[in-house]
């Protein structure tokens, strides 16, 4: 498996506040990443870092084998809030891509915008949320890049232009085989796309994997009050509730668990990814009283 | 990259470039018009009283609608620095800061240093462009004007010749720097504008004395050379200034002192049988009185002749501290724009 981006104890700092520290995780190339975590995780910093709008303040990044730097006609990268210039039409944004880029794919950008409706003369400031989103995705992909970074691409989005939007993502990956990197705090979105998920809190990686191997070996098994420690070797409890009579955990596990005493489910991935959010939570609560102490 | 800037700037480029041309075409076009006056006055190629000939001449042509347009000149390229630091300058990066498109437009295969590189180079191509073609209008059909009134007070000097190019460059990169720090338009646009009027009037007030060398004169303080006279009649002292001339005419008078034979300031105390309104030989009494004094005058003044190279040099000032701008703009977007 050959790595798109490579982190090391990245750390970025803004002054005082640390927008992502000592974050170390692995990119692989080849798939649509989804990178979920809460708001606050670091996400867009650790984009902004990839594509090289972020110098970082401390460790290691290595992007398609090299150094980061910006303006790589090797990336592709659409911005939170899906930046577009009010004042150029849609005829202006295409031309400038082309003067811009080497590599650019008139011919697609054109047939985007001509299949979705769009009027060349349009003014992009007069464009619908939607319509804006699916501009700054063609001038992103006409490039033609090895990877393509996407950051909150529709979190601004009603859900029929989030479909279409994702749609035509999806078309484009399906026909480029481009490496995506997308992140969201909407798992609902990532789940239809991605096929590799990493869920970062607090600058860490909670989880991280292929996401039919992550549904396959996560569990909910519910029953009477289970101890978490005699559930076996190579077993992980995620989470775990009690009540007086009942235990509901979940579960990871590579091996199937067939125990009649315990009902055993299969898990979605928003609940997967919450279960690895509240973890990461509980924990970071605790942290904070010791230190109080 | 060329392409995108001509697009964005393309708008203020046309109204900046019409602007010019049109007051450009004012000037040359009442050129003539105004060099006839001079010559039906007899200020051109007069020979004797030519001080007199060209007080009418100055006069006439103010009464006139030369006036008008002397004044309008002017104050354009007094206003024109902070006009294109405010419209031009500040919101060059600011604009795309404020809006995110910086995200869109780095992200392309351009790096940030040739991207600002074509912006500043453009832009302040198109800035020294039309100061230079304002500056040149107006001081060309100033000339006679300025030949009869002088051109070396801070006023006219710094409307006139090499150093509205040097101040518009300045205003354009002031503007962007601020820009650049504040990542907002608005604001960016109101520090712009203290900065370039503040910056002018440090040069005109502080820097330009310096920046050649005054002449200084010693003489006999004589009746023809006094300027002005002024006295309090209420005052039990009797201090009295005088105002002496500048031994060159035209001249910017930066110190006129008027001194005992001692070498110490005069200030009276005058005879109020010679000087003052009660006097009965009038103000020609007591500037003889005052000749008669035995007074010393010490003026250090700039003479006409220093024009040209004072224009050069305060041009060179700003151009230097745009091109140090300039190198800060291009550290910053490399190293703390984001």
């Amino acid at each position: 498996m050959t790595s798109a981006v490579v982190t090391e104890g990245l750390t970025k700092r803004y002054g005082r506040r640390t927008a992502l520290s000592d974050c170390t995780l692995d990119i692989p190339a080849g798939h649509v990443v989804g990178l979920v975590g809460p708001n606050g995780a670091g996400k867009s910093t650790l984009l902004q870092m990839i594509c090289g709008l972020l110098q970082p303040t401390a460790g290691r990044l290595t992007v398609l084998g090299g150094d980061p730097i910006s303006g790589s006609p090797r990336l592709g990268f659409m911005a939170q809030d899906t930046p577009v210039y009010a004042g150029l039409t849609i005829e202006d944004h295409l031309r400038f891509g082309a003067h811009l880029n080497p590599s650019w794919d008139d011919e697609m950008a054109r047939r985007r915008i001509d299949d979705l409706g769009l009027d060349l003369r349009q003014k992009a400031g007069k464009l619908s949320g939607g319509q804006r989103a699916q501009l700054a995705l063609t001038v992103a992909v006409a490039k033609r890049p090895d990877l393509l970074l996407l950051d909150e691409p529709v979190a601004a989005l009603d859900p029929l232009a989030r479909r279409e939007f994702l749609q035509g993502l999806m078309e484009y990956v399906a026909e480029s085989g481009t490496s995506v990197v997308m992140s969201s705090h909407l798992v609902a979105d990532l789940e239809r796309v991605c096929d590799y998920l990493i869920v970062l809190v607090n600058s860490r990686v909670r989880v991280t994997g292929e996401v039919e191997e992550l549904l396959a070996s996560h569990h909910r098994i519910t029953g009477a009050r289970i101890d978490p420690e005699k559930l076996g070797p190579g077993r992980q409890v995620i989470q775990a509730r009690h009540t007086d009579v009942q235990s509901t955990l979940l579960v990871r596990s590579s091996a199937p668990i067939e125990d009649p005493a315990f009902t055993v489910d299969g898990i979605d991935l928003e609940d997967l990814v919450l279960a690895y959010m509240t973890e990461a939570a509980e924990s970071g609560r605790d942290r904070v009283l010791e230190k109080q102490r | 990259m060329i392409w995108l800037t001509w697009r964005q700037f393309r708008t203020q480029a046309l109204i900046g470039a019409a602007v010019a041309v049109a007051v450009a075409a004012v000037f040359l076009a009442t050129r003539g018009s105004l060099l006839a006056l001079a010559r039906d006055t007899g200020y051109t190629g007069c020979t004797a009283n030519c001080d007199q000939i060209a007080d009418q001449f100055v006069r006439q042509a103010q009464q006139q609608i030369y006036g008008r347009l002397l004044f309008n000149g002017t104050a354009l390229l007094f206003l024109l620095p902070a006009l294109i630091g405010l419209f031009w300058g500040a919101p060059l990066v600011a604009r795309e800061l404020e809006t995110g498109t910086h995200r869109l437009v780095w992200n392309q295969t351009v790096s940030r240093g040739r991207w600002l590189a074509v912006k500043l180079g453009g832009i302040g191509l198109a800035t020294v462009a039309i100061a230079g073609l304002l500056s040149w209008a107006i001081t060309a059909w100033a000339s006679p004007l300025d030949k009869a009134n002088g051109w070396m007070s801070p006023d006219t000097f710094t409307a006139r010749g090499l150093v509205p190019i040097g101040y518009a460059a300045f205003g354009f990169l002031a503007g962007v720097t601020v820009g650049m720090l504040m990542r907002r338009t608005v604001p960016a646009m109101a520090v712009t504008l203290v900065v370039v009027a503040a910056a002018m009037a440090l040069s005109m007030g502080v820097l330009r004395p310096h920046l050649v060398a005054s002449t200084t004169y010693t003489g006999a303080v004589t009746a023809d050379n006094i300027g002005g006279i002024s006295l309090s009649m209420s005052d039990p002292n009797r201090r009295i200034q005088v105002e002496v001339h500048a031994p060159v005419g035209k001249s910017w008078v930066l110190s006129s002192d008027v001194l005992t034979s001692a070498g110490t300031p005069w200030h009276g105390p005058y005879d109020p049988s010679k000087c003052g309104p009660q006097a009965p030989s009038g103000p020609q009494g007591c500037e003889q009185w005052i000749a008669s004094q035995n007074l010393q005058q010490k003026v250090i003044y700039l003479g006409p002749q220093k024009f040209w190279p004072l224009q050069w040099r305060e041009l060179g000032v700003f151009l230097v501290v745009s091109a140090l701008l300039a190198g800060f703009c291009f550290w910053w977007i490399r190293r703390r724009v984001a």
